[in-house]
């Protein structure tokens, strides 16, 4: 047989073996869920994925999953591929705000219930959203700097110098999160007059490289800074590029430590808060969001409920230096660290 | 002979695509065995795809039962209408030996641009960082807020837009010499921060409900089997002919018709198979080559039309992530050479279902997500190779029936 055509058979074989060799599946009985989610690029979403995942294959129940690789149009169309496969129930990870609500728009015309996982749609009025309470994760946190802060002051007398790295201010997550740490601040000055000083913002955008500029001017304009809080945990190595060369970055129990709280709950402020450097982080507990996702959901698939409409708050926690070997095990930031997620 | 005749006459030999393809095309090979002969003929078909999709439904039907519903089918080819509005004018890029890497952000600033003009409301707690605040975007939405005329304003801005765009890549290429990859790259890379920075990164929602129309309206639905109750639910009817249907079939007929019945068309494929003996024979390279940017830039914004009216919102990131991929592989994986001179629309259409189902039928064998995208760089690399084999293979059939 001629040599060419030999190959062309092959590449064709290889093909469709290339196609099916990953597997066959039969249809199978029993609950089917869609987990269509926009990508999984931090640490939050792949621990937010896997337990999800995790939590309904245990349950006996099957997973669709979709990754949209950050493409609205993409996972507009995925769910529709799962209503025509007559799923039980969506969960979704939307892009952003405005297809979320185009989305379960489609999903509820063709009378599929489904939830939307930790980011809200614009429109909260439609499906269940299963969202992060910002202020009072942040409140969590910055209560505990300030139970320190206020020990501080009762031995030294001397007013604490707080400082906060706010979020880009469009996005209502960076506004829950400024709230929180204002709302602390402002009521031990109420019960404590003089324990704080005058808070220094400093803008991020959520930018590391505008964080890290803004940061060191305000650092090198007030040196007497003693609390850092974080609207974001992935600033943590910006923050400690900037104290580090000025011998400001030191664990707490030594002199000069400057007392350090965020939020987000990820393995690098698991680590610092290991390592004593961070005292205080206010988790999003992801676990809990999860778990609630998906009872709601399970829910209204029992009750026939095919619009279920419910926005369900997390009130998140802080994990501290304090309660870390008690309750590290609900931290997902922590369970990422404890797999090694930082060495890869 | 006047000298357009005299152009098409030394054009058409140089049309491989037209020339040898085509399972009528088999040489006179009569030493090879009937078998060797249908899979020769098979592959340098004009329907190799086609038939391959067939098969490839056909067997993964039996395993995958839910493929076959017609709910899923419906869906799936309503999923093809943009793809394919956007890899047609990737397609005329192709058979001229270019490539079109900005189409991606051409959809983008075209969305963005697009809600601009008709949206109904603004929230200034979103735009008011926008440097169109105050002027083009107020909160009463935008330039022709509330205007009968807005929705075929916006529309008639977006291709013209568009069209500008494939003009400046166009005219880059070939008045600088530029290479097309460079010179769509960076147009890419420049409308792509020009749309976030005019939202400041944020969608443009408000969008009118006569355009959301046009992206997801059914003109006739139809309902399989037998009404038991009094409504019928949404999830059962079937979108047959929508909007996004009658808008791509048309273009992909308009570009059928350019690329087989003109002069134009033949210039094209002159140009892709070998660009200096077709400026030798008289071809004008320069206005052609311009010609066809314009039309990819005009596609792109037709599929920026249908995947905005589809979300209901001016997105610009719309066209980012791994959309470019599937442009270009859907364009591939229906006999468009990487090479040029090789391609035709009906290929694209092919191509474009082959996409598709494929898509359709990793996502049915339930294999992560992760393991989809590399399945689908896989299937575009075998097409890819299988591209080469067959112009090889019509090569030796016209040396050897010649």
């Amino acid at each position: 047989m001629n040599n060419l055509v030999k190959k062309s058979l092959l590449l064709i074989v290889a093909l469709a073996l290339g196609t099916f060799a990953f597997g066959v599946a039969t249809a199978q009985d029993g609950q089917t869920i869609c987990f269509a989610f926009q990508d999984l690029e931090t640490e939050f979403w792949v621990a937010g994925h896997r337990a999800i995942t995790d939590t309904l294959r245990g349950q006996g129940i099957e997973v669709l999953e979709y990754n949209a690789n950050e493409d609205p149009n993409r996972q507009l169309e995925q769910v529709r591929e799962c209503i025509t496969q007559g799923v039980d129930g969506i969960i979704i990870i939307p892009q952003d705000g405005d297809s979320a609500n185009t989305i379960i728009a489609e999903a509820q015309a063709s009378d599929v219930p489904i939830a939307v996982f930790n980011r809200p749609p614009n429109d909260t009025s439609a499906g269940v959203v299963v969202v992060a309470d910002n202020v009072s994760a942040t409140e969590q946190a910055v209560e505990f700097i300030a139970q320190k802060a206020l020990r501080q002051f009762e031995i030294t007398g001397e007013a604490v110098t707080p400082l906060i790295l706010v979020g880009a201010l469009q996005d209502t997550n960076a506004i829950g999160r400024r709230d929180g740490f204002f709302n602390v601040i402002t009521r031990y000055n109420e019960r404590y007059p003089g324990l704080f000083n005058e808070p220094i913002e400093v803008a991020t955008e959520w930018d590391a490289a505008t964080a890290l500029s803004n940061l060191e001017a305000a650092i090198t304009a007030k040196p007497e800074v003693d609390f850092i809080f974080t609207s974001s945990d992935f600033l943590f190595p910006t923050i400690r590029s900037v104290l580090e060369p000025r011998g400001m970055w030191v664990p707490a129990g030594q002199p000069g430590h400057v007392l350090l709280a965020g939020l987000d709950g990820d393995a690098t402020a698991c680590m610092l808060i290991d390592e004593g450097y961070v005292d205080a982080t206010g988790v999003q507990n992801l676990f809990l969001e999860a778990e609630l996702t998906m009872d709601r959901l399970l829910q209204a698939i029992a009750d026939g409920e095919t619009a279920p409409n419910e926005v369900l708050l997390d009130p998140g926690f802080a994990l501290t230096a304090g309660n870390i070997y008690f309750q590290r095990d609900e931290m997902w930031g922590c369970l990422l660290y404890d797999e090694g997620f930082l060495d890869q | 002979m006047n000298k357009e005749s005299a152009v098409s006459t030394i054009n058409e030999p140089l049309n491989v695509a037209q020339t040898f393809s085509g399972p009528q095309a088999s040489p006179p090979q009569t030493s090879s065995s009937g078998i060797v002969r249908f899979v020769r003929g098979l592959l340098v078909s004009d329907y190799f795809v086609l038939y391959l999709t067939i098969v490839f439904f056909s067997v993964s039907s039996i395993f995958f039962t839910t493929l076959a519903n017609p709910g899923n089918i419906a869906n799936q080819v309503q999923n093809m209408w943009p793809l394919l509005a956007v890899a047609i004018g990737q397609t005329f890029v192709l058979i001229i030996g270019g490539i079109d890497l900005s189409v991606g952000a051409t959809m983008g600033i075209t969305s963005v641009v697009g809600a601009v003009v008709m949206a109904e409301t603004l929230d200034p707690a979103f735009f008011d960082k926008s440097p169109l605040w105050g002027t083009l975007m107020r909160e009463s939405g935008g330039i022709l807020a509330g205007s009968p005329f807005a929705v075929p304003a916006a529309v008639i801005v977006m291709l013209l837009l568009g069209t500008f765009i494939g003009f400046l890549n166009g005219f880059a290429i070939t008045r600088f010499r530029l290479a097309p990859f460079m010179v769509t790259l960076v147009t890419s890379t420049f409308f792509a921060a020009f749309a976030l920075w005019l939202t400041q990164s944020r969608n443009i929602s408000g969008i009118p409900d006569s355009f959301v129309m046009l992206g997801k309206g059914d003109i006739i639905s139809i309902f399989l089997g037998e009404k038991l109750t009094p409504d019928i639910a949404r999830r059962d009817i079937l979108p047959f002919i929508t909007y996004p249907f009658l808008i791509t079939v048309g273009l992909a007929i308009m570009a059928q018709f350019i690329l087989s019945r003109t002069v134009f068309g033949r210039r094209m494929f002159s140009i892709g198979t070998n660009r200096k003996a077709s400026e030798i024979s008289g071809v004008p390279n320069t206005s052609v080559t311009i010609r066809v940017y314009m039309f990819s830039g005009f596609c792109a914004a037709v599929a920026s039309i249908l995947y905005s009216a589809r979300l209901a919102i001016g997105q610009p990131s719309l066209g980012g992530g791994n959309l470019l991929l599937d442009i270009i592989g859907a364009a591939v994986i229906g006999g468009t050479s990487l090479f040029g001179g090789k391609g035709s629309i009906r290929g694209t259409f092919f191509g474009v279902a082959f996409f598709v189902l494929l898509l359709n039928i990793l996502n049915a064998m339930r294999l992560s997500p992760f393991v989809i995208d590399a399945v689908k760089g896989f299937i575009i690399l075998i097409a890819a190779l299988l591209d080469i084999t067959r112009t090889r293979l019509a090569n030796r059939q016209a040396g050897s029936g010649a």
